[in-house]
């Protein structure tokens, strides 16, 4: 068009800026897929340690919930490490996906500066708690991953490492604090977490709603407060699967749950095994080692 | 002040001071001074008298008038911008007890109804001060030039009768049509911030205003045929995506622009001019 007017947005600008429409469409896709599908599947695996009783239906006769639980989710998670077929190939995907969001989320919340002391709105909350449940949601999956999955123990309160073979166990030990049941450290950690989850759901949920508007999909206002109730739904029942998650390795009596485990493993593969399993998370030297190193986060 | 000031501007609160304002009290106008560009501010208080219905304008008028602080210092004028005084011209916007609006139509009686009330008046923070509370919009019309924020119709031949508008489309466009370029939504964006630098300009948000307008022009029948150029400019940086959906522009906007309806809508815009231009190469 021969008209007087704006230059056209080109070649004199950063990377960041000439990518700037796919990247900000990237960072919001991320953060559904493949990020907030995972985190919609982890929660809910999760979840089973709380009510995993009620699903094993006959199997789970004469159990208490909570043995039931730890029953329930030690299946889930030796199903996702023993048969989800490439698994790492997953969790590399996860990893490149999240540290993504995360460095141009941290990018872009920098672009901007909350003012909700003068515009007290709830949307305007909402935008600061996303920045905010951001940052320390990254913190929060930074300590997670780091204590629960690559085995930093000297970050958990015991120093007690997870393993997929005891996942209900061990998961317990780290969050009440000891093998033994709670500390006051535990409880600390225990209050990250719930935290932690409460922040990431909401960032998930909330997400979900400005996604839609980023993409066009909502446009009108009514049709952006039913797309809203549909993520405040969505949001609730994660948040309710991540509390009763969190509650019940709290709960649970790391001691019962080791013994409900190790009879698993017992069960389904013989002493020798379990002997092995045993010695290799107490550290103590191998009988013979063709170690099965496989973990899930 | 009486109240914590965000909550100064509800409406329920204003309506109830306007039925308990005291008739010939004196308010204390507290204003935020600036010398030039640049410059630090402080603030300056001045008593001042006032009658049943007056604004902040009057006011301000009134300390022109007689330019004595409220402990009797004598000071310079203070120099604000205004137009039309009936808000229809956006040129008095400014941040009235810690919000943005317009102060010709913002009323004595609604903010500082009792003897000694205080009012604060500061100029608009996301752009930059000329002088005491007159600030630079430059910015603001610049992101209307960058969405080409008009109808093409540059000819000398005559282009006969315009495009016919159905109902639906008139409807929409009317309400984005009725922006007046204050600069409230701009004021209040938590994206949109203060940039000195006019070189930046194209490629800082581009601000709410300029989306809605975007659309307003998009959705003309002649005004469309600039429809892709509009929409790479809001696929650039500082485009739409930039909006992080705090929706305090619609809040604040005087005149009641469907603002983030347009960002959905020019949301939705740039995803299909995106996969448009993905296989159509351009
Ligand atoms: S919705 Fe977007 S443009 Fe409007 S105030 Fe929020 S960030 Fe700014
Ligand atoms: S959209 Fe509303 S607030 Fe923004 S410049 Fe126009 S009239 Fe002012
Ligand atoms: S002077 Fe025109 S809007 Fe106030």
């Amino acid at each position: 068009m021969g008209l007087a007017g704006a230059k056209t947005v080109s070649d004199r600008q950063s990377f960041f800026e000439r990518h700037s429409f796919l990247l900000r469409r990237l960072h919001s896709l991320s953060g559904i897929v493949p990020i907030g599908v995972f985190l919609i599947a982890h929660l809910t695996t999760n979840s089973s340690l709380a009510w995993g009783r009620f699903a094993l239906r006959g199997e789970g006769e004469g159990m208490s919930i909570a043995q039931g639980g730890v029953k329930y989710f030690q299946e889930e998670v030796s199903y996702i490490n023993e048969q989800v077929p490439h698994l790492l190939l997953i969790e590399v995907t996860l990893w490149v996906s999240i540290a993504f969001h995360a460095i141009l989320g941290v990018y872009y919340a920098t672009t901007g500066k909350g003012n909700t002391a003068h515009y007290p709105h709830m949307d305007n909350w909402r935008y600061s708690l996303q920045r905010i449940s951001g940052y320390l949601g990254i913190a929060f999956i930074f300590y997670h991953v780091a204590t629960l999955r690559w085995g930093w123990t000297w970050l958990v309160p015991g120093g007690t490492q997870w393993s997929h073979h005891f996942s209900a166990s061990t998961l317990a030990a780290a969050i009440q604090g000891s093998p033994e049941g709670w500390t006051a450290l535990g409880v600390a950690v225990a209050l990250l977490y719930f935290a932690g989850i409460t922040l990431l759901v909401f960032h998930f949920a909330n997400g979900l709603w400005t996604a839609a508007i980023t993409w066009g999909l909502t446009v009108s206002v009514p049709a952006q407060k039913r797309w809203g109730l549909v993520c405040f739904g969505l949001g609730a029942g994660l948040m309710l699967a991540a509390w009763s998650s969190l509650g019940a390795a709290f709960m649970v009596d790391p001691q019962e749950a080791r013994a409900t485990e190790a009879e698993m493993i017992l069960h389904e593969h013989g002493p020798e095994e379990l002997q092995r399993i045993e010695n290799k998370l107490e550290g103590r030297p191998p009988a013979d080692e063709h170690a099965n190193a496989g973990g899930e986060g | 002040m009486s109240l914590p000031q965000a909550h100064q501007s509800t409406l329920a609160w204003r309506q109830a001071n306007r039925a308990k304002a005291v008739p010939g009290r004196t308010i204390v106008m507290t204003v935020r001074r600036c010398e030039g560009p640049g410059k630090l501010g402080w603030f300056e208080s001045f008593k001042i008298p006032v009658e049943p219905n007056e604004n902040v304008i009057s006011c301000l008028q009134k300390i022109a008038a007689n330019p004595v602080t409220a402990d009797g210092k004598e000071t310079t004028p203070v120099v604000w911008d205004s137009g039309c005084l009936e808000e229809v011209c956006g040129a008095c916007t400014m941040v009235i007890n810690g919000t943005v609006r317009q102060s010709c139509s913002c009323l004595i009686d609604e903010y500082a109804p009792e003897e000694g009330d205080e009012i604060t008046l500061e100029p608009m923070s996301k752009f930059p001060v000329i002088r005491d509370l007159w600030v630079d919009r430059a910015r603001l019309f610049n992101s209307l030039k960058r969405v080409r924020g008009w109808v093409p119709i540059d000819s000398t031949a005559a282009l006969g009768p315009g495009p016919k508008e159905d109902q639906a489309t008139q409807s929409t466009r009317y309400a984005i049509s009725e922006c007046m370029s204050c600069g409230c939504c701009l004021e209040a964006c938590p994206q949109f911030l203060l940039e000195g630098d006019e070189d930046a300009w194209d490629s800082a948000f581009i601000g709410a205003h300029a989306i809605a307008q975007a659309r307003l022009f998009n959705l003309h029948g002649t005004g469309k045929n600039l429809a892709p150029e509009r929409l790479d400019e809001l696929m650039g940086p500082g485009g739409v995506a930039d909006c992080g959906n705090a929706q305090n522009c619609v809040k604040v906007c005087p005149k009641g622009v469907p603002l983030t309806e347009s960002i959905g809508a020019m949301g939705r815009g740039v995803t299909m001019h995106a996969v448009t231009r993905f296989f159509k190469g351009k």
